[in-house]
């Protein structure tokens, strides 16, 4: 009777800018799914958009936990939506020096962003609480 | 019963731009889409082209969209349009040469592009005869040695619509029959092309393919296998 052997097989695949982009997708849409709804419902349903003041955002900031909560959303959120757009805008864009040109634009838009976002994050309200 | 059959007709040769021609035939429920073209061509208008050899599913040369659906012609059965006015018109994706006949040779491009053969320099097993594999190995890459390569799958990827250089999913099937047989040496390199910008990546798991192959084949399923050996590294 014929015998075989099994072996485990492996490779390895140098991970370049798609593979770590494409990880990235998965790793921050997980992180998403709590940060986003918990935002949401936060906002939206328990506070409210109407009711969202500088009042409002000096409360919120004046607790670390915020803080952090919002820098995390900073970072995931808005790389993967930024990530996503290229991935859409490569469906129009096809000649390599435009899609460089793309990513580059895309690059600047989403640090210039980020650094304001955590600019705020980092400076607070600068107002002391609660406002007078 | 009476269909009314929709035809997309071009002629580079005279045709500035597209037309539709539309014959009334009589057919039976049971017919294919391939017999009312069949039946057009040898009695109404001998000027239609298209491709067909097999007449039964396994050439995949008659791949072409029917009611907006990629579909081998000679699977597709009237009774089951549930409706008696059938549209027909080439692939989408690929350059119209004339009528329902577009040009493969992008789409075997990219299929030749993966390597799609068994790749082991190693010498033979010592009574010189086959490399043996176990059914579990063989069940590993079961389906997608299915493909007939009629390029339904490609050409209804809104991807390789947007962009004609992604490798499009038929010639990713391909490359994971290899990638995943036991036998075969060539997976890193293989999955160094797919790696590549208009590879794998390339796929948003639109599904498209999966719906529109003739063969049943997993095809998004394949795709996220490659990915993940990819990612992993691992072959099992
Ligand atoms: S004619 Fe061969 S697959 Fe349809």
């Amino acid at each position: 009777m014929a015998s075989f052997t099994q072996t485990l097989r492996r490779v390895r695949v140098k991970p370049n800018y798609e593979t770590i982009a494409w990880k990235w997708m998965r790793y921050s849409a997980f992180a998403m799914i709590p940060l986003v709804w918990g935002h949401m419902i936060l906002q939206d349903v328990i506070v409210g958009v109407h009711r969202i003041d500088l009042d409002y955002v000096a409360m919120r900031w004046a607790s670390l936990f915020w803080r952090i909560y919002d820098a995390l959303l900073l970072g995931f959120a808005f790389a993967h939506g930024v990530n996503g757009l290229r991935q859409v805008l490569n469906n129009f864009i096809h000649g390599d020096r435009a899609r460089k040109v793309m990513n580059w634009l895309l690059f600047l838009f989403w640090l210039v962003i980020t650094l304001i976002g955590g600019a705020a994050l980092i400076a607070g309200v600068n107002r002391a609480f609660p406002l007078p | 019963m009476e269909v009314r059959v929709r035809v997309f007709r071009f002629n580079p040769e005279v045709d500035r731009r597209p037309r539709y021609d539309v014959f009334t035939v009589e057919a039976e429920p049971m017919d294919r889409v391939l017999d009312l073209l069949e039946y057009i061509r040898g009695d109404i208008d001998g000027t239609l082209s298209f491709r067909r050899s097999c007449g039964h599913g396994i050439c995949g040369s008659d791949a072409m969209r029917i009611n907006g659906r990629n579909m081998l012609a000679c699977k597709a059965l009237v009774k089951n349009f549930g409706t008696n006015e059938i549209t027909i018109e080439p692939l989408l994706g690929l350059r119209v040469l004339k009528d329902l006949i577009v040009d493969m040779e992008p789409f075997f491009e990219h299929y030749r592009s993966v390597l799609p053969y068994l790749i082991n320099d190693e010498p033979l097993p010592e009574d010189g005869r086959e490399r043996l594999q176990s059914p579990a190995e063989r069940e590993r890459f079961d389906d997608t040695t299915k493909c007939i390569l009629c390029a339904a799958c490609t050409t209804s990827c809104p991807s390789f619509w947007a962009d004609g250089r992604y490798v499009g999913p038929a010639a990713i099937v391909n490359a994971h029959r290899f990638i995943f047989d036991s036998r075969d040496r060539g997976a890193a390199q293989r999955l160094e092309i797919l790696n590549q910008q208009m590879g794998v990546w390339r796929c948003r798991t639109a599904f498209n393919c999966t719906e529109a192959c003739p063969r049943e084949i997993k095809i998004t399923q394949a795709i996220a296998e490659v990915k993940r050996a990819i990612q992993t590294g691992r072959l099992d």
